[in-house]
């Protein structure tokens, strides 16, 4: 499944997304706290025209902040009875469609040499995302998986393509055979998963291979146009993979769709895997003892003025 | 004076403490070793016994809930009677190396978490520190936002090495541990060193109490003059929880567990039980993971979390202060840690004065100490433990400290510290000038009218579990008593009195009435009698629990009667111990009960541990009236059921010189129930209830309390039906009633506070 820019090359797309999240709980809470990260960043590629949170009920602390990779994190807190939680996240951004590289593109063994010396500015660019991480471990599986790719003289852009090539190849998307605690081990040994996991293999192998591989959430567009399939994990939060390329900057691929690069993707976060940035991340103080947790994500073109 | 005397004998050419390379005593070990010499292998061997003890009893109520990890692993820490002797000066050459360290690590921490200026300029590895696991992306932000201090202690390991060099080893700075046991071994040795040991003794240990309050005082948020503090722990879960309530004793804090604080407005309070009291510094001893499920933890995790929701986000917004700062972890990442000479030299312009320990075969080219095994003296290498606090006017070094004796192929990094050394600093200026420099802190709040709800609730349940232990003991001891003495008194009145003190014994315990027709008397009433001691071995199991949660509010004594109290328990749960030892038992339970009158400051910890015996006493007694005065049974029944039931009650002998005469219903009943002078009958509990409601500004439980008290006093005459006196049985429900609505009223209004953090998160 691929899907060429619907758009014209020159124009950027203008994209709406309505994120809601519901929770129900089958008793009253007296304290919740939850963490949003679902508002998008600007981009190279992506201006954020809007951007809101709306809550009910109506929150008693709301908080916004930066954190450490410039994603924007809205803390939430109700400290009074409540049966049910709603966030919605409504945002528009214009994204421009991928452009050439605009310096020349490293071969995967010039990118992980330089990589690898980084300092001033690309040290600090680089550093939180060149060892493995919590949800994105050091495995042998994944040296193995990533060989065919360790090609000393391919050009990165084209690493970034193998990679999303092979894992969409080699894994199954099923929404029911993992979820958000299912290790990397038993996603590689299970070959399925949803993007998510997807995203951390690919970032994982990245990483194997020496590179600076970040983890991105964000959307992709729920229609897709006449004739070509509807991406996968379209109605949900999406997730994808970054590497870092000297010289010319970050470059994405998302393994779910093989798409390298993404073509209309809405970048909301970055970091070094979901245990960063999480979309929401609540901690409930009461006598809870059930929740039911609703999430609808619509992504439209907007109309442009 | 010679080493030989103590039989001694370094290994080999390599650096001795005690021994210099020409076999001579080194000066500031002579006295201790003249002083081993005199006592000889069998006084060694004396005072190793002696501080096993020692460390026991002063411990003792702290070690009660280390007892499975203890049953574990007999001896797993043990303390070496002889110390390990520092010189002054070599350990002011030291102590500078980890003021050094401390100094380097709190820059190294605010840069890593801001500017990154040690990561551009490649001085730490790339990756060492961002993509470290232990990387906290909370605790990173702009210029400005960082915490006020990142390190306010620290604990840090250093080995000596075969050239006489010192070298660090490891250091602690996410949750340091071990300042508690370092200062409990100072006491047991202080003890058995009295005996042993020179009269000059080593700089004091304890002043350092006094340079870690003030160090957490200055990391409170700015502006806040008078610092609220508590220490966080984990709970008697936490293998360190014996160190972190004897700390918080001793350093005057409130201990918490995370239930009983609360993040809100920017602010972090504590849960008491007039509300929220704002706190201003965390003293904690939970690692970065645990401190707030929000930031940390494992994505996906359902179900129970724990930590305080918000803490992060509060002290970024400088609304508390973490000490130490959350996110410090990761300068223990051995990435970060190999590259400290480096980070030292580029920020100070200096060499890091304690070289980390070269990588090499392990427990090869270490320098040896004399230890004492338990057998005799012998050279072993030891790892030091010191400890610093940290505040914006410099590092202060404990002067002393602890030394894990290493076992063989023991990693010094990692010592399995089965032999615990106290170190001993000697030669230095005498004590009233080091004491004399310690700046003063601000005073704390006075925190002794501010109990967490979680602990007032222990110590009800702490109040309510005695009573229903000493009770319960009396009830069995008195009826195994009188059939011990007379087995015929099974059958006296047609089984009347068999059926009463079996009620007796289940009403102690909170047990429904359950009379087995279909056992034999006797059998009915052994099985009753076994029964009842295991019920008193829960009890006391209870009551040990609920103290080990608010340890910090029982003095060292009181920890001493419950480590013997924990005893008697296992003797009664294991060991196949009867009636008999119930008088044991007694003893320690009366200890306890003295202790908390005459030992305790009248604040509402106090209250509600006596509010919770009171309550329980004056169910008992009515339950006991219940069970025994209420039956109809022949007069010579009567007689030894209701001396049952008043030796029960403690109240035999009052009633014996009050009225030199066989028992008879309303006398029994007047000294149980309206007697307010005595301390076991209704009345007076309920006097005492009223006070405390009084106390706690609790109209509603004093009302209570009143209600019962006119219930109490209804005429009692002779109406009979169904073997039962019908005016006993109306007085015990119309008491009862009112006793039971406090118990739910105690519950609703101090203690339900729901407090269960559960994760949630959306894709």
């Amino acid at each position: 499944m691929s899907a060429e820019p619907s758009a014209s090359p020159s124009r950027p797309t203008r994209l709406r997304v309505v994120h809601r999240t519901e929770y129900r709980y089958s008793s009253p809470v007296s304290d919740g706290f939850t963490l949003v990260t679902l508002l998008p960043r600007p981009t190279p590629r992506q201006e954020v025209l809007s951007a809101q949170l709306i809550v009910d009920p109506a929150p008693d602390e709301r908080e916004e902040a930066v954190d450490v990779f410039g994603n924007r994190q809205i803390r939430l807190a109700v400290h009074r009875p409540h049966r049910s939680l709603e966030v919605t996240a409504d945002s528009v951004v214009d994204i421009d469609p991928p452009s050439p590289a605009a310096g020349r593109w490293p071969t995967l063994a010039e990118a992980v040499e330089l990589t690898r010396c980084a300092t001033g500015p690309d040290a600090l660019e680089v550093d939180p995302f060149l060892r493995p991480s919590r949800l994105a471990p050091r495995l042998a599986e994944i040296d193995a998986f990533a060989a065919p790719l360790a090609d000393p003289n391919l050009p990165l852009p084209d690493v970034a393509a193998g990679l999303s090539t092979l894992i969409h190849q080699a894994f199954r998307f099923d929404p029911d055979a993992t979820d958000v605690s299912t290790p990397l081990a038993e996603v590689m040994a299970g070959r399925h998963g949803v993007c998510q996991d997807f995203a951390h293999v690919g970032v994982s192998c990245a990483r194997a291979l020496g590179l600076a591989a970040r983890y991105v959430s964000g959307y992709i567009e729920t229609s897709a146009p006449p004739g070509q399939a509807k991406l996968v994990g379209a109605d949900a939060s999406h997730a994808w993979c970054s590497v870092w390329a000297p010289g010319v900057g970050w470059t994405d691929f998302d393994p779910t769709n093989d798409q390298a690069p993404p073509p209309r993707h809405v970048t909301v976060a970055w970091a070094r895997d979901y245990a960063d940035l999480s979309p929401l991340r609540g901690v409930l103080i009461g006598p809870v003892s059930g929740q039911e947790l609703t999430v609808a994500v619509d992504v439209t073109p907007a109309p442009r003025p | 004076m010679s080493a030989a005397l103590t039989g001694y004998q370094p290994a080999g050419a390599g650096f001795d403490e005690a021994i210099d390379a020409a076999g001579r005593p080194r000066p500031h070990w002579r006295e201790v070793l003249t002083a081993l010499a005199a006592a000889g292998r069998p006084g060694l061997a004396e005072a190793f016994v002696h501080a096993a003890r020692l460390r026991d009893a002063e411990g003792a109520g702290h070690l009660v809930v280390d007892r499975d990890q203890r049953d574990r692993h007999e001896d797993a820490w043990r303390l070496d009677p002889t110390p390990f002797v520092l010189d002054h000066a070599e350990f002011g050459a030291l102590a500078r190396g980890v003021a050094q360290l401390v100094a380097v690590l709190e820059r190294l921490a605010a840069d890593v978490h801001g500017p990154r200026e040690l990561v551009a300029a490649g001085v730490i590895p790339l990756g060492a520190v961002g993509a470290s696991p232990r990387f906290r992306p909370a605790a990173a932000g702009a210029a400005g936002t960082g915490p006020r201090r990142w390190i306010v202690h620290a604990a840090i390991d250093v080995v000596r090495t075969e050239g006489g060099a010192w070298r660090l080893v490891r250091y602690e700075v996410e949750a340091p541990g071990g300042l508690g046991y370092a200062l409990l071994n100072r006491g047991v040795t202080a003890r058995v060193q009295g005996l042993l040991l020179p009269r000059t003794g080593p700089a004091p240990v304890h002043d350092h109490l006094a340079a870690l309050r003030h160090a957490l005082a200055s990391a409170a948020p700015s502006g806040v003059a008078s610092p609220r503090t508590v220490l966080l722990s984990g709970g008697p879960a936490q293998p360190g929880y014996v160190e972190h309530s004897y700390l918080a004793g001793r350093l005057g804090y409130h201990l918490v567990e995370s239930g009983d604080v609360v993040s809100r407005d920017g602010r972090l309070w504590l849960r008491a039980l007039d509300g929220f009291e704002p706190l201003d510094v965390v003293y904690r001893h939970i690692g970065d993971g645990g401190v707030d499920p929000l930031e940390a933890g494992e994505p996906g995790e359902a179900g129970a979390r724990p930590g305080v929701p918000g803490l992060v986000w509060t002290q970024r917004r400088g609304g508390v202060s973490l000490a130490n700062a959350y996110g410090v972890g990761v300068l223990e990442d051995p990435a970060v840690r190999a590259s400290l000479p480096q980070v030292c030299s580029f920020l100070r312009g200096e060499a890091l004065a304690l070289a980390p320990l070269e990588p090499g075969p392990i427990g090869v080219g270490l320098a040896n100490a004399p230890v004492f095994d338990g057998e005799g003296l012998a050279p072993r290498p030891v790892t030091l433990r010191l400890f610093a606090a940290a505040d914006d006017a410099g590092v202060r070094v404990l002067q002393g400290g602890s030394g894990f004796v290493l076992a063989a192929g023991d990693d010094p990094a990692q010592p399995t510290a089965r032999l615990v050394k106290d170190v001993w600093v000697v030669g230095g200026p005498s004590r009233k000038a080091t004491v004399g420099s310690s700046a003063a802190g601000p005073p704390q709040v006075d925190f002794s009218r501010s109990v967490s709800r979680r602990a007032a609730e222990a110590l009800f349940h702490l109040g309510r579990s005695a009573e229903r232990a000493e009770l319960s003991s009396r009830a069995a001891r008195v009826v195994g008593d009188q059939l011990a003495r007379d087995a015929g008194v099974v059958s006296l009145g047609g089984g009347g009195w068999a059926r009463g003190v079996h009620g007796l014994l289940r009403a102690a315990r909170g047990a429904p009435l359950d009379w087995r027709d279909a056992l034999p008397l006797e059998a009915n009433l052994r099985h009753e009698l076994d029964d009842a001691v295991a019920a008193v071995a829960g009890f006391v199991a209870e009551l040990v629990a609920e103290a080990s949660h608010v340890r910090e509010f029982l003095s060292t004594t009181t920890g001493r009667v419950l480590g013997r109290l924990a005893d008697e328990r296992d003797a009664l749960a294991h060991g196949g111990a009867g009636v008999d030892h119930l008088d044991l038992l007694l003893v320690e339970l009366a200890a306890l009960a003295g202790l908390a009158n005459e030992s305790t400051v009248r604040g509402p910890a106090w209250r509600f541990a006596d509010l919770g015996r009171r309550l329980q006493r004056a169910l008992g007694v009515l339950g006991g009236v219940e069970a025994t005065l209420g039956l109809a049974v022949e007069p010579v029944a009567l007689q030894p059921l209701a001396e049952a039931l008043l030796a029960a009650n403690e109240s035999l002998v009052a009633y014996r010189r009050r009225h030199r005469s066989d028992v008879e219903v309303h006398a029994a009943l007047d000294l149980l129930v309206h007697d307010d002078t005595n301390p076991r009958a209704l009345a007076f509990q309920l006097d005492l209830i009223r006070e405390h409601g009084a106390a706690l500004g609790w109209a509603h439980g004093a009302a209570l309390a009143d209600e019962a008290a006119r219930a109490a006093n209804a005429v009692v005459g002779e109406r009979a039906a169904g073997g039962r006196r019908l005016d006993v049985d109306a007085l015990v429900l119309a008491c009862r009633a009112p006793l039971l609505a406090l118990v739910d009223a105690v519950n609703a209004r101090w203690f339900a506070d729901p407090v269960n953090p559960v994760a949630v998160r959306g894709r």
